[in-house]
């Protein structure tokens, strides 16, 4: 089995899915953040102003230091109601006044530092572990000023953290909750959002599944701007088929009237041996079918060319061939075949030339239009073939030349030499009327083009003008 | 606001007569002594600043339903049961029970309790528990104790300031003839004192008429109680109400008043040792004091007051707890009590009565 095709609406679902996630996942995070700082601002104030109140109420009187705690400095306190506290006041040469007498790690420096940088009774914020529990501490530098010296007080107050926890869970489970309702909320809207958008799809596969085999009328849908495109593509793609359709249609029938018309003739010539009497009208009878027989030989071999051209210009790629040597093979093969009807080829090249292309539809090509030329050619007469390079205004071209000395080509019938079993009306020479057709298909394919003159004093030139490839002078 | 108080005492009465009818004779040590035969038993021991009469009916229910228990109950004062607890690390109990809250809130406080919750636990108000690791167990009314023979026909004083009132017209009568708790010596005494001087306007008053009249101290509130009895006081203030109560039954003429400007609530309370030794045994005790049947026996055979109300009241006590009217003032049991415990304002505290009793420090 190979891999199912991907679903556009999976593809989209799996998007948005991913996208949802890491959004609702940061936000999560974030809001993990911002409640763990807001608890932790939050408590911490409660801290500071405990410390305040005590530090308001401890006073220098007389050379002593009075400390008088105030309820409310515990009841700000006790607003974590589940939370231990503990508190110490600490003289100036560090001796515990009244409070807890082994608080940890009491940073006097920085609480001096603080102090001197902002003032009266600047907060500092410190963690560290007492009693068995994680406990957040806060620490000020009160002056004692008195009228003739000042001392240094130093105020601890620290609390368990579980309020805090609770309260930054508390904050954290209510914002996650948001983020679950906004991730299902945006995630239906989405998948609501992706079924309406993907649903001309639909209309379009229904629309297509409903014609029937051989319709191929252009498809007029309402479809969004997006998908226009492909119905265009559809269209054009079916138009082409359309037209590809006809002209076969068009060949077959042409085809077998081709086929048709020698085989009646064949048939009543032989019908016609068969009852004559006079051996020597017989014969004639006889030589002449063998003669049609040929022509009709001839006819099928072009359009099983044809066919075979036709499959390899959609199976085979170009390679890289010299088209001198291939035009002198062909000369090579039919100068023998134009002696016996006592014309002469003769090839004229001077330029080594590399193309890409398909060496047996070439020689095919280079074939049909040399023997046309010979079969159009009078007794006694010259088909001069030559490969140049014309050095034009933009660009050099190749030229294929083939010239010959018969009857030529009125201007009016240059137009249709080219069309499947054309026959010029003044021909008396037998031919399929293919042999043009396929050299002109060919051409096509190798994106060359054909050029046909009139030859001096009579007779026609046709040339075949390649696109500009690498040329080396031989 | 009148009825309130009347309320209060109905209540109290009833719980007289329950004890009166239903205390057991088991005393605690005795019980003790037949389970320490029991050799495959456990062992639990309680350390406590309840009267042991008062508690035994409790111990001896507990009993009755645990034989394999060995029960120790060792009697302290409430100060001296904090300073015994900090200073013999290697002999903590397993369960403390004392109504002193504010040195019971220092210790749980400095770590020394180990969390615990049950469904008895967690049907307390949440104003009589902290942190899982102190419960309250029973609430106990600060009365004003009167001998009515001193009257001599005048209204009972009501408040402190009728109280106030009442010593200045008896004077020279009250002389070296009103009692109180020593705030240096009893763990209670202080709190209840140090209360006093954080929430009454007539403190100072008091504190004054108190020296003038060269007040006695009592170490607690039965010898108080006792010397009241005796005649050698007139007027116990901040006298445990269950106590008063209880001993009013026996001497009518000794009559309890809450005061109606207010009335302090201690809590009893109690918490388990982080290093208890039997901490199951304790568990299973103080579900027993916190159950029902805990809760009842405090109301039907001992002087004490049930925290939650009784059966059939699981939200816990109104008439005590309520913040409805202004009488009753529950210490808060919380950070607030730290204060209390602080040294500083101790001092300032003792300051103060130093000086305004000079006779007591001679």
């Amino acid at each position: 089995m190979t891999r199912a095709n991907p679903s556009i609406r999976r593809q989209l679902l799996w998007m948005t899915l991913l996208v949802l996630i890491v959004i609702n996942g940061f936000v999560a995070w974030s809001a993990n953040l911002y409640a763990n700082r807001a608890a932790r601002l939050s408590y911490d104030r409660l801290l500071l102003g405990s410390v305040l109140q005590i530090a308001e109420n401890i006073n220098s009187l007389d050379g002593n230091i009075v400390i008088d705690l105030p309820r409310s400095a515990f009841e700000t306190l006790a607003m974590a109601p589940s939370d231990r506290a503990f508190y110490s006041i600490i003289g100036p040469d560090q001796h515990v006044l009244s409070g807890y007498t082994d608080l940890p790690d009491i940073p006097f420096d920085d609480l001096d530092q603080v102090r001197d940088q902002g003032g009266q009774i600047t907060p500092f914020f410190y963690n560290g572990v007492y009693r068995g529990e994680e406990v957040r501490f806060l620490g000020v530098n009160k002056q004692l000023i008195d009228s003739n010296s000042s001392s240094d007080i130093y105020i601890v107050v620290g609390q368990t953290l579980s309020a805090r926890q609770e309260l930054a869970k508390e904050t954290n489970w209510f914002v996650l909750r948001f983020v679950m309702l906004f991730f299902a909320v945006t995630l239906l809207l989405l998948m609501f959002g992706i079924w309406r958008v993907l649903r001309p799809l639909q209309r379009l596969r229904k629309a297509i599944d409903e014609r029937s085999a051989l319709e191929l009328k252009p498809l007029i849908l309402p479809v969004p701007k997006e998908i226009t495109p492909l119905v265009n593509a559809i269209n054009r793609s079916n138009t082409q088929l359309n037209s590809t359709l006809e002209r076969l249609k068009r060949f077959t029938s042409e085809a077998a009237h081709q086929i048709r018309t020698p085989l009646a003739g064949l048939s009543s010539q032989a019908q016609n041996a068969l009852d004559e009497k006079d051996e020597t009208q017989r014969q004639q009878q006889l030589s002449h079918i063998v003669e049609c027989s040929n022509l009709l030989r001839e006819t099928v071999n072009q359009l099983l060319n044809q066919a075979t051209l036709a499959h390899r210009f959609q199976s085979q790629p170009l390679k890289s061939i010299s088209l001198d040597r291939l035009t002198k093979e062909v000369c090579r093969d039919l100068v023998v075949w134009a002696l016996q009807k006592g014309v002469e080829i003769e090839y004229s090249g001077k330029v080594e030339v590399e193309i890409d292309g398909d060496d047996f539809a070439l020689k095919q090509m280079i074939r049909n239009i040399i023997e046309n030329a010979v079969n159009y050619s009078s007794r006694q007469s010259v088909v001069e073939v030559s490969l140049h390079v014309e050095h034009g205004k933009s660009r050099d071209e190749v030229v294929l030349r083939v010239k010959d000395q018969g009857i030529g080509v009125s201007d009016e019938e240059k137009q249709h030499i080219f069309e499947r079993f054309y026959r010029s009306p003044n021909s008396q020479q037998p031919g399929t009327g293919i042999g043009l057709a396929i050299a002109k298909e060919v051409a096509e394919h190798h994106h060359a083009s054909f050029r046909l003159r009139d030859n001096t004093p009579r007779g026609l030139i046709v040339e075949v003008v390649f696109p500009p490839v690498e040329v080396t002078a031989s | 606001m009148k009825r309130l108080p009347v309320f209060f005492l109905a209540i109290l009465t009833a719980i007289v007569i329950g004890t009166a009818v239903g205390a057991g004779s088991l005393l605690a040590d005795k019980v003790l002594d037949k389970a320490v035969d029991n050799s495959t038993g456990s062992e639990l021991v309680i350390y406590g600043a309840v009267d042991r009469e008062t508690i035994k009916s409790v111990f001896s229910a507990f009993l009755e339903r645990h034989p394999q228990i060995a029960l120790k109950y060792r009697e302290f004062n409430s100060l001296d049961l904090y300073q015994y607890f900090l200073e013999h690390p290697d002999e903590r109990p397993d369960l403390m029970l004392s109504s002193a809250m504010d040195l019971q809130f220092k210790l749980v406080n400095d770590g020394y309790a180990q969390r615990y919750s049950s469904e008895h636990t967690d049907r307390l108000p949440t104003r009589s528990k902290w942190r899982d690791e102190l419960f309250g167990y029973a609430v106990e009314p600060i009365v004003i104790a009167i001998n009515t023979d001193l009257l001599a026909g005048a209204p009972l004083p009501q408040s402190r300031e009728q109280l106030l009132a009442l010593i200045r017209n008896k004077d020279h009568l009250l002389d070296e003839k009103i009692g109180l708790p020593d705030i240096k010596s009893t763990g209670i005494g202080y709190l209840t004192w140090s209360y006093d001087s954080q929430l009454s306007r007539t403190y100072e008053r008091l504190l004054e008429a108190f020296g003038i009249h060269h007040s006695r101290l009592y170490s607690d509130t039965r010898s108080m109680l006792r010397a009241l009895t005796r005649g050698e006081i007139f007027i116990a203030y901040n006298a445990l109400g269950s106590y008063t109560q209880a001993w009013s039954q026996e001497h009518p003429w000794i009559v309890p008043v809450l005061p109606t400007d207010y009335t302090t609530i201690v809590l009893r309370t109690a918490f388990i040792p982080k290093a208890s030794r039997n901490p199951a045994e304790a568990k299973t005790f103080l579900d027993f004091l916190l159950s029902d049947i805990g809760q009842q026996l405090l109301t039907e055979h001992s002087s004490l007051i049930p925290v939650s109300g009784g059966p059939g009241n699981d939200s816990g006590s109104p008439t005590l707890f309520g913040a409805s009217h202004s009488l009753l003032r529950p210490i808060p049991l919380g950070l607030e009590l730290l204060l209390q415990t602080d040294t500083a304002k101790r001092q300032l505290l003792f300051d103060e009565w130093d000086s305004a009793m000079p006779h007591l420090s001679k």
